[in-house]
């Protein structure tokens, strides 16, 4: 699993932290808040998925 | 106009029947014993479905629930206690369940399935990979290995693997969507509560039924208890956040934690003390400090843990009793926290309306008297239970239960 691991730490609610995905993006010209609260807000879903799958399934 | 009348009807029940059920919760006395029974196949036999409909079919599973709701007198009920929805686990081809109308017979509960100790779903020595990082191993190594459709990175992908995502991601949203829904319903249509939001489980628990598998785990806690105790450390801020995520904002109803195999025989007392405890009982102290009260669903026999359990804040958690002397229990921490449950299965299932009524007095007289106690039987009914035995507790409730 290590090409998939991730390189900031994993804390609860996250599956991609922004700040690994951030380095991805160009410099951001808007508002970066806006864009991590959604990046971290839709990578919350993934995370549900997989321990809801563990807990409820 | 009568549609506004009935509303308002079914609103001032829902009023009354929630503030009975928070007031017991928080261990004082209502105006009668709330009834919250956790009946989960029994909805099904009564609304005249077949156990593989309810698990399959969760709207099904919801408007069971809403017509034993409509029907009998309760003031709280879970809004879909088999829960768990076999559709979903086929879609994305959960290898650990045995399926009512597939594996089974269609009138059979669904089942868990534990490997052989060799094809754990989390093998012995990948600890440290699960402890280092709980989320990127339950991807990348456990779901490939508990789904057949699933495909671990580095293997070549497949459409199913790309299918699982879809389907299960986009299933699981619409079920839990449908919670909230079907909580409306509850209310609108018959000014029921829904009794808990959220589900919580114990580290060990997780381990013990999703991971290393129960023997597995036995054989860990004595060969490389260090890393057991290490992954129950781990995996406490996630399972910590994923209740709180799920829990009710209105801080009314309790977080749903279902436990199995803290009790005894599965654990000794010492056991417990060293690798169940201290991290279940750090979760709840965290939950409780944000306001959440814990439906503690005691499943089997935890007087042995009673100690354990008194060391709890008053008022975290409402101690369901399932085989356990209730009695002993309200003498042990009924001061602490509010009980619910303590009417006997086998008698639900095999005992007369007059014996049930006899037992649900004996309870009510040496329980409630003082408030703190909900009604309910003492594990999730099946299709064992007998209607007319359901139907005698919650009369007996409200004939002894009136404060």
């Amino acid at each position: 699993m290590a090409e998939e691991k991730s390189e900031v730490k994993r804390p609860p609610g996250t599956c991609i932290p922004w700040e690994e995905k951030k380095q991805e993006f160009p410099p951001i010209q808007g508002d970066e808040e806006l864009v991590k609260r959604q990046w971290e807000e839709i990578d919350a879903l993934g995370y549900t998925y997989i321990w809801q799958i563990l807990l409820s399934f | 106009m009568p549609q506004e009348t009935t509303t308002s009807a079914m609103e001032k029940r829902y009023a009354e029947r929630l503030k009975r059920y928070v007031t017991a919760m928080r261990n004082e006395k209502p105006d009668m014993v709330p009834i919250r029974p956790f009946v989960a196949e029994f909805t099904a036999k009564y609304a005249g479905y077949t156990s593989q409909e309810v698990s399959y079919d969760y709207e099904k599973a919801f408007a069971a629930a809403r017509k034993c709701a409509a029907d009998f007198d309760w003031d709280a009920v879970v809004g879909n206690m088999v829960y768990g929805w076999m559709a979903l686990v086929k879609a994305i081809g959960l290898k650990y369940y045995a399926v009512p109308g597939i594996e089974i017979p269609p009138d059979a509960a669904f089942q868990y399935l534990e490997p052989p100790e060799d094809q754990a779903w989390m093998r012995e020595d990948e600890y440290d990979l699960l402890i280092e990082d709980p989320t990127g191993y339950l991807f990348n190594v456990w779901l490939p290995r508990v789904s057949a459709d699933v495909v671990a990175p580095g293997q070549p992908n497949t459409f199913r693997n790309n299918m699982s995502f879809l389907k299960g991601g986009m299933a699981m949203l619409g079920y839990f969507m449908g919670f909230g829904r079907q909580a409306e319903l509850l209310r609108k249509e018959s000014g029921t509560v829904s009794a808990i939001s959220g589900i919580l489980k114990a580290p060990f628990d997780i381990i013990a039924d999703k991971l290393r598998g129960y023997k597995g785990l036995c054989m860990d806690m004595y060969r490389q208890p260090k890393k057991v105790l290490a992954a129950c450390e781990a995996l406490m801020p996630h399972l910590t956040h994923v209740a709180l995520s799920g829990a009710d904002p209105t801080k009314n109803v309790p977080i749903g934690l279902w436990m199995h195999r803290g009790c005894v025989p599965f654990l000794s007392p010492p056991q417990f003390e060293r690798f169940y405890w201290p991290t279940l009982k750090q979760i709840i102290e965290t939950i409780w400090s944000k306001g959440h009260q814990i439906l503690f669903y005691a499943e089997g026999e935890w007087n042995p843990n009673l100690k354990y359990i008194a060391q709890l804040p008053d008022l975290s958690i409402i101690y369901h009793v399932d085989r356990g002397d209730i009695f002993e229990v309200h003498k042990t921490v009924g001061h602490k926290f509010c009980i619910s449950g303590g009417i006997p299965n086998d008698l639900l299932a095999f005992g007369t309306p007059e014996d049930v009524r006899a037992y649900c007095k004996k309870v009510i007289d040496g329980v409630a008297r003082d408030g703190g106690y909900i009604m309910d039987a003492s594990a999730i009914m099946q299709d064992d239970t007998k209607v007319e035995n359901l139907r005698a507790m919650t009369e007996a409730t409200r004939e002894y239960g009136v404060y």
